[in-house]
């Protein structure tokens, strides 16, 4: 009798374990999808809010010259669209932009990965890196302009040195933080020094690097932008200045919010690069207590 | 497993390391004073010694990770001049790479080597297997429990078969138990396959447990004080290694040996 107990008991003692794994992970998911409307409910109601408060405000408590309206920018948007060849000035835009990127984040990278493995080296140019980064790069443009022509290449040139000294410097600083370890075990399994490179440095380097290549794409636009505003007949920094020239404030708005759209989607297409690339770190999908 | 054929001696080595202080300060101190050591073919040999006596120096020599300053490290028949790719280096810490999973990693060493995947795959798969990590291919480091990053770091060692495993206070970081259960999983993966094992530890008990011969390092500067043959038979039992009726005389005699070295600091002025 007392056995047949205890078996039974534990039947049901398994029984019960079970039925409550189930239910504490049906009950994480749903709040999971609860968590995940609330967030999207909320951002969309934030956006609402603050082109409502704009709409509103301008021509009431704030001058409609200096700020313009949702509604107004929505309408020259359109315009510049349609009849002012908004997409033909974009392209240029963004190919200043993306090319100059993938020029400085890769020479950037390259050259990092070589300077930082060859320590004499790099003490003898590290001063001079860093006062070449000291420059404020923007004013390196009227002179890449000298250089380049008021063509495409002077503006990718401009944007390129936006993105090169901080991709350069990230990629140095994230192979010398690499454990000495590391390295060491991997030379006693037998690794060469390409092994060390590929296997080793470089993945240890990945979140300072990834980190560089977020940050500097809206730097990569500012530099192709600036170039344009210097001296140009296309892109959107040029239509910006021109509606500018006009006192177009809506046009002014309608240019940024054109650019606005390009940054977000270049930082997204990075971000899932680099979301892909980092998907070892206990960040991505560590085991979460229940609450 | 005869004595006289030596894998590793250490001839007269000294070393001398240098401290960097603030701008050019140099201060140069002894690490090694004159370590004399034979190490047979086969052997477990543990160091014993104080903190910073020069245990893990001596076995980065070995590895050709350190050089002397004086004398010479010599590896099977020539003295060691590089890092020295026949050995097995485990430490304290696993060291597994966080951007692998445990298959990958424990892949890792044969990649270096040129082996191919379809072979790599196969011996990982008995690796993994032998010390139960099997399930776990997928996980990433940080996913895995302490005791299991260690099985993983001593199978990514083990899988290029080096002849010689050198291992710095591996279980060190690990809780009792773990401890003792990986002890007896090490003496298991040891046993029948020829290996020399290199071992540093601070604890007695795991040294007498595991060890033919045990060299007792001296006080920094340090070097070898005495060399003891553990009196145990083989195989071992871990688990019950007090029970042995030679164990406590054993132990209290390398402790008594050991204490003279120990600073009175250290002892807590007892």
């Amino acid at each position: 009798m007392g056995t047949l107990e205890v078996t039974a008991g534990a039947f049901t003692g398994e029984d019960r374990a079970a039925e409550l794994l189930r239910r504490v992970e049906q009950d994480e998911r749903q709040r999971a999808r609860r968590e995940q409307r609330a967030t999207a409910l909320g951002r969309l109601a934030f956006g609402i809010g603050i082109f409502l408060a704009w709409e509103l405000m301008s021509g009431t408590v704030l001058d409609q010259f200096f700020v313009s309206k949702p509604s107004h920018i929505a309408a020259s948007l359109w315009a510049m669209l349609t009849t002012e060849g908004l997409l033909y000035h974009l392209r240029f835009t963004v190919v200043e932009a993306v090319t100059g990127y993938a020029i400085g984040a890769g020479t950037g990278l390259v050259l990092g990965l070589v300077l930082a493995r060859v320590e004499f080296v790099y003490r003898i140019v590290e001063p001079f890196v860093v006062a070449f980064y000291g420059i404020p790069r923007i004013a390196l443009a009227p002179l890449f302009i000298l250089w380049f022509g008021i063509g495409i290449a002077s503006k990718i040139a401009i944007a390129a040195i936006m993105v090169f000294f901080i991709v350069f410097i990230n990629t140095i600083a994230g192979i010398r933080s690499v454990p000495a370890q590391f390295v060491q075990i991997a030379r006693v399994m037998g690794a060469s020094e390409w092994d060390l490179v590929r296997k080793i440095a470089v993945p240890a380097a990945t979140p300072f690097i990834i980190a560089a290549l977020q940050i500097t794409v809206p730097q990569a636009m500012i530099g192709a932008i600036v170039g344009e505003f210097i001296s140009s007949n296309r892109g959107v920094g040029h239509l910006i200045s021109r509606a500018a020239g006009f006192l177009d404030t809506p046009g002014l708005f309608a240019g940024i919010a054109a650019l606005l759209v390009v940054v977000m989607l270049m930082n997204q297409a990075v971000t899932s690069l680099g979301g892909y690339l980092m998907r070892w770190s206990p960040k991505h999908g560590a085991l979460r207590d229940v609450r | 497993m005869s004595g006289n054929d030596a894998v590793i001696r250490a001839r007269d080595v000294y070393k001398v390391f240098v401290a960097r202080g603030a701008g050019r300060d140099r201060q140069a101190f002894l690490a090694l004073r004159g370590v004399n050591l034979t190490i047979g073919r086969g052997r477990f040999v543990s160091f014993v010694g104080p903190s910073g006596c020069g245990k893990s120096t001596l076995l980065n020599m070995i590895a050709g990770l350190v050089r002397p300053t004086e004398g010479e490290v010599w590896f099977e028949s020539a003295p060691v001049a590089r890092v020295n790719t026949s050995v097995g280096y485990i430490t304290q810490d696993d060291n597994l790479l966080p951007w692998r999973t445990l298959q990958e990693n424990v892949e890792v060493a044969l990649e270096f080597r040129g082996v191919s995947a379809e072979e790599r795959r196969e011996r990982a798969a008995h690796h993994i297997a032998t010390v139960g990590l099997r399930g776990f291919e997928r996980h990433y480091p940080h996913e895995l429990s302490g005791g299991m990053r260690k099985r993983a770091s001593l199978i990514r060692t083990l899988i290029y078969d080096p002849p010689v495993v050198l291992m710095d206070e591996p279980f060190g970081p690990l809780d009792a138990q773990t401890r003792v259960i990986l002890q007896d999983e090490l003496l298991r993966l040891w046993s029948g396959t020829g290996k020399t094992i290199v071992f540093v530890t601070h604890d007695l008990v795991e040294a007498i447990a595991l060890s033919d011969e045990i060299a007792l390092f001296s006080r920094s500067p340090g070097t070898i004080k005495q060399v003891y043959q553990v009196p145990l038979p083989r195989p071992r039992d871990v688990f019950h290694i007090h029970a042995d009726p030679r164990f406590p005389e054993f132990y209290d005699r390398l402790w008594r040996d050991l204490r003279e070295e120990i600073s009175e600091v250290d002892l807590g002025g007892t």
